[in-house]
C-alpha cells in the first residue's frame, strides 16, 4: 500500500510530463505503509517512539518593524536531558524561518522538504514564494499524513511581497494565520508574557527583549524547556539572529543576587 | 510516567573525614511544570541527623511527620537522641510496613554518630536498606548522580572539599535532569557545626 | 482506620491503608516505582563436616547498580545462616524477623536452634503471602542433628539438598555444581568450589556481580567470610581524585554552632537527703 500525495503537487511541470531529475525532489515523498494486521495498534506504537524533543518553547509574532522568532534549545527524553544545544529555529531560506516543536526528526526532515520545495517554487516562478504558499505546502503534506504518527507543531514566519507572514502548522493538518504564536510544552508560560508585553510598535530591541524574557520565563517554569534562549527577527532584507543567551545566567541578569560567598549568618543554639 | 517522577527531586549523601554532607535541589514540580524553586527536601531530625525524602512530595511530608513523631516518642521514653543507625532501622521498618502499598519515597539518612563516625544511608520505597561507605543517591537524578559520584568521590575529604565535591556532582547532575535542579542546598555535619549552605544553579 | 491519629508504634504486620490510593494511582496510568532486587547467585553445599553457603554482592534497581557491595548472607541463629535473592526488602525483612524469633525460642527453650525450625517458620510466613512476599532463600546450618541445607521458594515450597543455588544466576551456578560436585569435599575443596559457582553467576549472569562473599558453618564454629574474594576490583580509579577549577558559587551560609555533649557524671555529687 502506498499512499499517494500527488494531488497536493503545487509546481507546475517545469520540463514537460516528466523529468527524472525533477521528480525526486518536486513530489512530495511518499512513505511505504507498513504490512500489519493491526494498523491503528501500530500507529499507536510509531506515536509513543516518538517522544524525543517533546518538551519545547517556541514563539514568534509580527510587529512593526516584522516577525520576531524566539525558542529554547533544549532536547530531552522523558526526564533525561539530551541536549542543551539544540538548534529550534530551522533556517528554511534568507527569508523564511520555521520553528521546531514536537519530534525532531519530522520537523527537520519536512523543513527540509519544504525548503527544496520553495527553493523549485523560486526556479518556477522566478519569485519568492509567499509565506502563505510555503506554509500551505507544509500544511497540506502534513494533512496528507494525518493519524499516521507525525508528530510536528511548527510557525512558519518570513518576508514576501506583502510584508511580514506568520503561520502556524500543525501535524494535526490545522494551519492558522495570526501575529502571535506560541507553540510547545512551555506555551502557556510564554503567551503569559508575550501578551502582557505585546504592542505592534515596538521596536527591534524592544521586541527582542520581549522575545528573550518570554522564552526565559517558560524555561524557568517548564522543566522541558530550557538551555540558550536564541532570538531570531525577519524584516525586510531576510533573517537575522539578533542573539543567543544561555537562560542560566539570563536568570541572574534579570534576578540578580548577591554574592554573599563571605557572608555568613552566625545563628545562637536554641535554648543558650 | 512513574510516580516517582511527579514531582522531581535529587538527593546525595556523600562521607567525609569524621563528617558528612547531604544535599539535594529545591525544585518541587507538578510534571513539567515547576511550583517552587525554594523547595526542602532534607528535614533535621537532631543536631547531627539529617534525612532527605525523595519522590512523591506529599508522602514524604506525611513520612516525616510520622518520623518526628516516633523520634520524639524515642526521645521521651529513652530521654537522649536516636543514633543514625536506629533511625535508618526505624525508617526501615515504617516503610516496609506498608510493604504492598508503600509510601513513593527513597529517603537519604545521614547522620554522625557519637564517636563522630559518619553514617549514610538509603532505601527503596519499601525499606531495602543499603548501606555505604562513600556515597548514596536518589530520586529523579539519581542516575547522573551515580555517575558523578563514582568519578568525584575520594575517601577521606575534609568539610570544605566535601562540599565542593558533592556540590559539583549535585549541579553537574540535576543539569541533565528535567525535573530536578533550579538551585541546590547543601548541609555539611561536622562534629562542631552545621553548615547550611544554598548554591546557585541554572534556572531552567 | 479509626484510630490512626494515635499512631502507637508496636503494632506489626502490614498496613494495607494506602493500596486502594496506589491502585487508583495505577489506574490513572502513574505507574508505582521499582524496588530494589538482588538479582543474584546465592549458593550452599554440605560438606564434610558442614555446611558452606556462598553470595554474590550486586544489588540492583532495573538496569542499575545500586550497591556494590551488598550483604546478601544473612544471620538467622548463630549456628544457622541464609542467603537471600529476590526483593531486597523482603529477604532482609523475613530473615530478621525469622531470626528474632529464632532467638525468643532459644530464650525460652535454652537450646541451640534447629534448622528445621527455621525453615519451617521461613515458609509459614511466605506460604502465607502467596508468593507476594518475594523471597528466594538457601537456607543452611548446623545443628544437634547434623548439617542441613534447604532452599525456599517465594511461594513457600522447600527442598532438602546436599548443594543449592538460587536467584538469576542459579543456572550458572549449577552448571558448576553438577559437574563438580561429589560427596565429603574438604572445607577448602568446598570453599573452592562454591567461589567457583558464584564467580561463575557473576561472570555469566547480569544480574549478579562484584564479589564473593562466603559462610562456612561447622559443628560449634562458624566462620563469615566477607568479601572473600575481589573478582572485579575498581579499575578507573585515578591516584589525584577530581579537584574543580572554579569554586561553587553560593547564595547563602548558615552555620549552627552545635551544643557540646553535656557528660554526665555518674556517682558524682550524691543527692541530698
Amino acid at each position: 500500500m502506498k499512499l499517494d500525495t500527488s494531488g497536493f503537487e503545487s509546481t507546475a511541470p517545469l520540463f514537460g510530463a516528466s523529468s527524472e531529475l525533477r521528480d525526486g525532489f518536486s513530489n512530495a515523498p511518499s512513505f511505504d505503509l507498513p504490512v500489519t494486521a493491526d494498523f491503528d495498534e501500530f500507529q499507536k506504537e510509531a506515536k509513543a517512539t516518538l517522544k524525543h524533543a517533546k518538551g519545547t518553547t517556541t514563539l514568534a509574532f509580527i510587529f512593526k518593524e516584522g516577525v520576531m522568532v524566539a525558542a529554547d534549545s533544549r532536547a530531552s527524553m522523558g526526564g533525561y536531558i539530551s541536549s542543551q544545544s539544540v538548534k529550534k529555529i530551522i533556517e528554511i531560506n534568507p527569508y523564511m524561518l520555521g520553528t521546531m516543536a514536537g519530534g525532531a526528526a519530522d520537523c527537520q526532515f519536512w523543513h527540509r522538504n519544504l525548503g527544496i520545495k520553495c527553493r523549485l517554487h523560486e526556479l518556477a516562478n522566478k519569485r519568492r514564494i509567499s509565506v502563505t504558499g510555503a506554509s500551505k505546502l507544509l500544511a497540506n503534506i502534513l494533512y496528507s499524513y494525518r493519524g499516521m504518527g507525525l508528530s510536528v507543531g511548527t510557525m512558519i514566519a518570513g518576508w514576501d511581497e506583502t510584508g511580514p507572514g506568520l503561520y502556524y502548522v500543525d501535524s494535526e493538518g490545522g494551519r492558522l494565520k495570526g501575529t502571535r504564536f506560541s507553540v510547545g510544552s512551555g506555551s502557556p508560560y510564554a503567551y503569559g508574557v508575550l501578551d502582557s508585553g505585546y504592542q505592534f510598535d515596538m521596536s527591534v530591541d524592544e521586541a527582542a527583549e520581549l522575545a528573550r524574557r518570554a522564552i526565559y520565563h517558560a524555561t524557568f517554569r517548564d522543566a522541558a524547556s530550557g538551555g540558550v534562549a536564541s532570538v531570531y527577527y525577519v524584516g525586510p532584507n531576510g533573517w537575522k539572529k539578533l542573539s543567543g543567551d544561555d537562560v542560566g545566567e539570563l536568570h541572574y541578569k534579570y534576578y540578580p543576587v548577591m554574592p554573599s560567598t563571605v557572608e555568613q549568618e552566625m545563628v545562637e543554639v536554641a535554648g543558650q | 510516567m512513574s510516580i516517582s517522577e511527579y514531582n522531581g527531586s535529587a538527593l546525595v549523601a556523600m562521607v567525609g573525614k569524621n563528617c558528612f554532607a547531604i544535599a539535594s535541589d529545591r525544585r518541587l514540580g507538578v510534571q513539567l511544570q515547576t511550583i517552587a524553586t525554594d523547595f526542602q527536601r532534607i528535614y533535621k531530625i537532631h543536631d547531627r541527623l539529617l534525612v532527605g525524602l525523595a519522590g512523591l512530595a506529599t508522602d514524604a511530608q506525611t513520612l516525616y511527620q510520622r518520623l518526628v513523631f516516633r523520634h520524639k516518642l524515642y526521645q521521651l521514653r529513652e530521654e537522649r537522641d536516636m543514633k543514625p543507625e536506629t533511625f535508618a532501622s526505624l525508617v526501615s521498618a515504617l516503610l516496609y510496613e506498608k510493604r504492598f502499598g508503600p509510601y513513593f519515597c527513597q529517603p537519604v539518612i545521614a547522620g554522625l554518630s557519637d564517636e563522630d563516625k559518619p553514617f549514610i544511608c538509603t532505601m527503596d520505597s519499601i525499606g531495602a536498606k543499603e548501606l555505604a561507605k562513600d556515597f548514596v543517591v536518589a530520586g529523579t537524578a539519581s542516575e547522573s548522580l551515580y555517575g558523578a559520584c563514582e568519578a568525584m568521590f575520594k575517601p577521606d575529604m575534609e568539610p570544605e572539599e566535601l562540599f565542593e565535591t558533592v556540590s559539583q556532582a549535585l549541579l553537574a547532575s540535576v543539569d541533565r535532569d528535567c525535573l530536578s535542579g533550579w538551585g541546590g542546598h547543601v548541609y555539611i555535619v561536622t562534629p562542631t557545626e552545621i553548615k547550611e549552605r544554598i548554591l546557585k544553579g541554572r534556572m531552567d | 482506620m479509626a484510630n490512626s491519629a494515635i499512631d502507637v508504634p508496636p503494632r506489626g504486620g502490614f498496613s494495607f491503608d494506602l493500596c486502594r490510593r496506589n491502585e487508583m494511582l495505577t489506574k490513572k496510568g502513574v505507574n508505582p516505582p521499582s524496588f530494589r532486587k538482588t538479582g543474584t547467585t546465592i549458593v550452599g553445599l554440605i560438606f564434610q563436616d558442614g555446611v558452606i553457603l556462598g553470595a554474590d554482592t550486586r544489588a540492583t534497581e532495573g538496569p542499575i547498580v545500586c550497591d556494590k557491595n551488598c550483604e546478601k548472607i544473612h544471620y538467622m541463629a548463630p549456628n544457622i545462616y541464609c542467603c537471600g535473592a529476590g526483593t531486597a526488602a523482603d529477604t532482609e525483612a523475613v530473615t530478621d524477623m525469622v531470626s528474632s524469633q529464632l532467638q525468643l525460642h532459644r530464650y525460652h527453650t535454652g537450646r541451640e536452634s534447629r534448622v528445621v525450625t527455621a525453615l519451617t517458620l521461613l515458609k509459614k510466613h511466605l506460604f502465607n503471602y502467596q508468593g507476594y512476599v518475594q523471597a528466594a532463600l538457601v537456607l543452611g546450618g548446623v545443628d544437634c542433628t547434623g548439617p542441613h541445607l534447604h532452599t525456599i521458594y517465594p511461594h513457600g515450597s522447600t527442598d532438602t539438598l546436599p548443594f543449592a543455588t538460587m536467584g538469576s544466576g542459579s543456572l550458572a551456578a549449577m552448571a558448576i555444581f553438577e559437574s563438580k560436585y561429589k560427596e565429603g569435599l574438604t572445607r577448602d575443596e568446598g570453599i573452592q568450589l562454591v567461589v567457583e559457582a558464584i564467580c561463575s553467576g557473576i561472570f555469566n549472569d547480569l544480574g549478579s556481580g562484584s564479589n564473593v562473599d562466603v559462610c562456612v558453618i561447622t559443628k560449634g564454629h562458624k566462620e563469615y567470610l566477607r568479601n572473600h574474594l575481589l573478582p572485579n576490583p575498581r579499575t578507573f580509579v585515578s591516584s589525584k581524585g577530581y579537584s574543580f577549577a572554579k569554586k561553587t558559587e553560593v547564595l547563602l551560609t548558615k552555620i549552627t554552632p552545635l551544643k557540646e555533649k553535656v557528660e554526665v557524671i555518674e556517682g558524682g555529687d550524691a543527692m541530698e537527703e
